[in-house]
């Protein structure tokens, strides 16, 4: 009895209580049923094109809750990322997003913009640095830039620390390539520890899916054809990722747009099946406990990315580990798997509903009394510590950085 | 279109930024969870009841409809504008204004949802019975004016039953306030139970005052699965008859069961032809004396299993499932037709039989669920709106369904309520003396019929 037919959305209206932007607003008009109703009213052109709709379209952290509790199984995310594909065409983009999708098309800019930055960070008038927001974040608080890319900071083939247990692919993504080398190092000697060989492709770029959310498919497509070369080799028993957004974009985006890019099927569904977060890989893999670095002692709390629970579906294993870590007290935060208001570029476009998402997550985090609050999500990582106080004593990090 | 000088009135009062009125944002307002549409012409969305007051004294001078809407899950329409106008949407006049335990009762504003209540009350071990399967997504003046039901309402009642008191907006602006804090309260009309149920064209409730009731003590909970639906169905009307009251009982048959196999794999029987989801609460002796009786039934009925789930974490699992069932079978087709019509318990047997037989007869696959405890039946149907043919013969049964039901002394609806949906088929169940007489209350209380216009009165 599996269902072959294209679902209606039957507007039961499920979507709205997990949705992180309706539960702010309460408004029907910045939920995922609205987004729907709108998609087909202007397919049938029963709503013409417009600034307005396009907002309402962007009023989304893309973190495809609506999509997971769906009983008709609807794929709102590919929906909503066709819609703002063409908004975008109809109207345009805000300068600075336009920029970040022109800088992340391209490796060899991504690499000049990130020198560039680092060597920024170093001249830029600190009064200035005190002074200014990125959305609700203090430009103070944006992590450093790494020294040098992780991916060239490292060997492209690292060998195992003792009898090779089989290979990975490692797929940084560009947040630990350029800004998070600690993750990046820790996850590759815990890779190492393992048995497995790694192989950290040289020629990968940005995973693509920042320009998807901003309707760039166009650019998007190059980035995706090289990845899937460079991540299509055979005897590999994984496809690491850090990053969940970029796991989820290999495990699912690339699949859904097969069709629609014409790319190779067998390749993208290979890809697919081998793509894991490091966290998983770890719990899947035997033996993980003696993984364990025991002599730290620390009271830790945790934050679900959403696309680690709504793409990769994996939503208890990093908790898992933090539980069997002998050397961790975990502490449950009480809205562990609510959405934190990052979503990409949501913080900077929208940072009022962002910042009333994120309060709530800061004020039940505090009242763990964690010392460190993990998150396996890049952006997550920059929106909770970009918005924690100098007092609050707690830093963020990738729960890798604490085996 | 509203004439500007009235738009600029109502903007005075909830701002611009509570004010809607461009196609695109006008178009979120227009549908329900029920299968129509009707564009407002423009929507508002107060916070106080004096504003609520304000925009009412407009609209009965300029006579605007106006529709109340809460969360917009209502399966009759109930609150699509169908004659246009405003929409009141109550989403965010969402404050709980008052919690108390020991006097047991809750203060809420309209737009609170039902789980928030739940969550609220959850610290001081209460909570409040009625649970519609929207309620994670639905406000409580829409479970108020559709006097919402659910599947503990088979103990506990529906929504009518725990309205203490309310605070109403006339259509004339006026604002009115019946009943009180106090359980037992016989000063004037019970008003509260004419405006609960009215689905919004009697007037706008702006605040509620709903009795609460402390959590149980124990929850045993049961999944009972049968080789016939006959004797599925005889379970329930003799587990009634004989005076014993679950808190929910619910009856799936196999194609809903199969369904959810298929999409959950939780391990139901897939042969069964009937399964029955049971659930007893109280202090544990009376719970454990409760169920015992409740195996008795269903063994004299030939029960082929009985399971008990063990602990909290198997009872939400049955739960899942059961409140999955509408989802999967969302599934098999492009649209679902879900109904809600309501018989006695002790004809729930042969309901279900002729409910089976029309299907049959028009070739159209059906799913029997149903709040099987007190007679409310979801039978769903899966098909294509597109197929015209397919859906002609989807409307064929379902009125045929409806018939069913009056015939066996039922109901048209159970919990959904009548709306945009079931408006025809009241002359049914109602003689016009009756359909008059409440047109006499609507006359009297909105004389220029103005609320929620183009609904059953």
């Amino acid at each position: 009895m599996k269902s072959t037919v294209l679902q209606n959305c039957n507007k039961c209206g499920l979507c709205l209580s997990v949705c992180p932007t309706y539960k702010v607003l309460n408004q029907e008009h910045a939920s995922p049923r609205a987004r729907l109703q709108l998609i087909n009213f202007y397919k049938d052109k029963k709503v013409l094109s417009s600034i307005g709709l396009k907002e309402i379209i962007s009023k989304c952290l893309m973190c495809g809750s609506c999509a997971a509790i769906c009983p008709s199984g609807i794929n709102h995310y590919s929906q909503f990322m066709e819609m703002r594909t063409k908004m975008r065409h109809d109207h345009g983009e805000k300068v600075a997003i336009k920029s970040l999708i022109f800088l992340l098309a391209k490796e060899y800019r991504i690499r000049l913009a990130a020198g560039f930055a680092e060597f920024s960070q170093r001249i830029i008038p600190d009064n200035f640095i005190e002074k200014y927001n990125l959305g609700n974040i203090p430009v103070k608080k944006f992590p450093k830039l790494n020294k040098k890319p992780l991916r060239k900071a490292v060997p492209e083939i690292i060998s195992p620390e003792k009898s090779k247990k089989g290979t990975v692919l490692y797929f940084t993504g560009c947040a630990t390539n350029y800004a998070f080398d600690g993750t990046g190092f820790a996850t590759i000697k815990i890779l190492k520890q393992m048995g497995s060989e790694v192989i950290i492709p040289e020629k990968q770029t940005c995973c693509g899916i920042p320009m998807l959310f901003h309707g760039a498919r166009d650019q998007a497509e190059k980035n995706i054809l090289i990845n899937i070369e460079c991540l299509s080799q055979d005897d590999v028993k994984a496809i690491i990722v850090d990053c969940p957004t970029c796991g989820s974009a290999l495990k699912n985006e690339y699949p859904a747009l097969q069709k629609q890019l014409n790319l190779d099927d067998t390749a993208v569904q290979k890809i697919s099946s081998k793509v894991i977060d490091i966290m998983s890989f770890i719990l899947q893999e035997s033996d993980h406990t003696d993984l364990f670095e025991t002599s730290v002692k620390m009271k830790v709390t945790y934050h679900l990315p959403c696309h680690l629970k709504n793409g990769l579906k994996s939503s208890y294993n990093t908790e898992k580990i933090l539980r069997e870590h002998p050397g961790l007290e975990y502490i449950q935060a009480e809205d562990v798997d609510e959405c934190c208001g990052g979503g990409g570029t949501f913080f900077y476009e929208y940072p009022e509903i962002s910042k009333q998402m994120v309060a709530t997550k800061l004020k039940n985090a505090r009242s763990t009394g964690a010392e460190v609050w993990l998150t396996d999500c890049p952006v997550c990582r920059i929106n909770l510590s970009g918005n924690l106080k100098e007092k609050d004593n707690m830093i963020v990090k990738h729960p890798v950085e604490m085996l | 279109m509203l004439d500007s000088k009235i738009r600029n009135q109502l903007e005075e009062i909830v701002g611009q930024e509570r004010l809607l009125e461009k196609p695109e944002e006008l178009i979120c307002y227009s549908y329900d969870a029920y299968l129509e549409e009707s564009m407002p012409d423009l929507v508002l969305l107060p916070v106080t009841c004096e504003e609520v007051s304000k925009i009412m004294k407009i609209c009965s001078s300029y006579k605007i409809p106006v529709t109340a809407r809460g969360a917009g899950t209502s399966v009759c329409g109930a609150s699509i504008p169908i004659k246009h106008g405003i929409v009141l949407c109550f989403s965010q006049m969402n404050k709980i204004m008052e919690i108390n335990t020991k006097d047991r009762y809750i203060i809420v504003q309209p737009g609170v949802v039902n789980i928030d209540i739940q969550k609220a009350l959850e610290p001081f071990k209460f909570f409040y019975p009625p649970d519609p399967g929207s309620m994670n997504v639905a406000t409580i003046g829409g479970n108020v004016a559709q006097n919402a039901g659910g599947p503990r309402c088979l103990k506990y009642g529906v929504t009518a039953d725990y309205i203490l008191g309310m605070e109403v907006v006339l259509a004339s602006g006026k604002t009115v306030r019946f009943g009180s804090r106090n359980v037992k309260d016989v000063t004037g009309y019970r008003l509260s139970g004419l405006f609960c149920g009215s689905e919004g064209t009697l007037g706008i409730v702006t605040e509620i005052i709903l009795r609460v009731v402390p959590l149980p003590e124990t929850i045993k909970t049961i999944l009972v699965t049968f080789d016939d639906l006959d004797d599925t169905a005889r379970s329930v009307s003799d587990i009634i008859g004989a005076g014993i009251l679950p808190v929910a009982m619910e009856l799936l048959d196999k194609l809903t069961i199969n369904a959810i196999e298929d999409s959950a794999n939780l391990g139901f029987p897939r042969e069964a032809q009937g399964s029955l989801l049971i659930e007893i609460d109280g202090v544990k002796e009376a719970c454990e004396k409760e169920m015992q009786k409740v195996i008795e039934k269903v063994k004299a009925n030939n029960a082929t299993s009985i399971k008990e789930a063990k602990s909290d974490k198997e009872r939400d699992e049955l739960w899942e499932a059961r409140r999955s069932a509408f989802g999967v079978f969302a599934k098999l087709a492009p649209d679902i037709f879900s109904e809600d019509v309501t018989v006695p318990a002790s004809k729930i047997p042969s309901m279900i039989r002729k409910t089976v037989a029309i299907a049959q007869k028009y070739g159209l696959k059906v799913g029997i669920l149903a709040h099987a405890g007190d007679g409310n039946m979801h039978p769903m149907i899966p098909a294509d709106k597109s197929n015209k043919e397919e859906w002609e013969r989807v409307e064929k049964a379902f009125d045929e369904i409806v018939e069913a039901a009056v015939s066996l002394n039922g109901t048209l609806s159970g919990e959904h309520g009548i709306g945009l949906a079931k408006t025809r088929f009241l002359p049914l169940v109602m003689n016009e003396d009756s359909i008059e007489f409440m047109s006499v209350i609507k006359k009297a209380v909105d004389p220029d019929g103005i609320l929620n216009p183009g609904k059953f009165v």
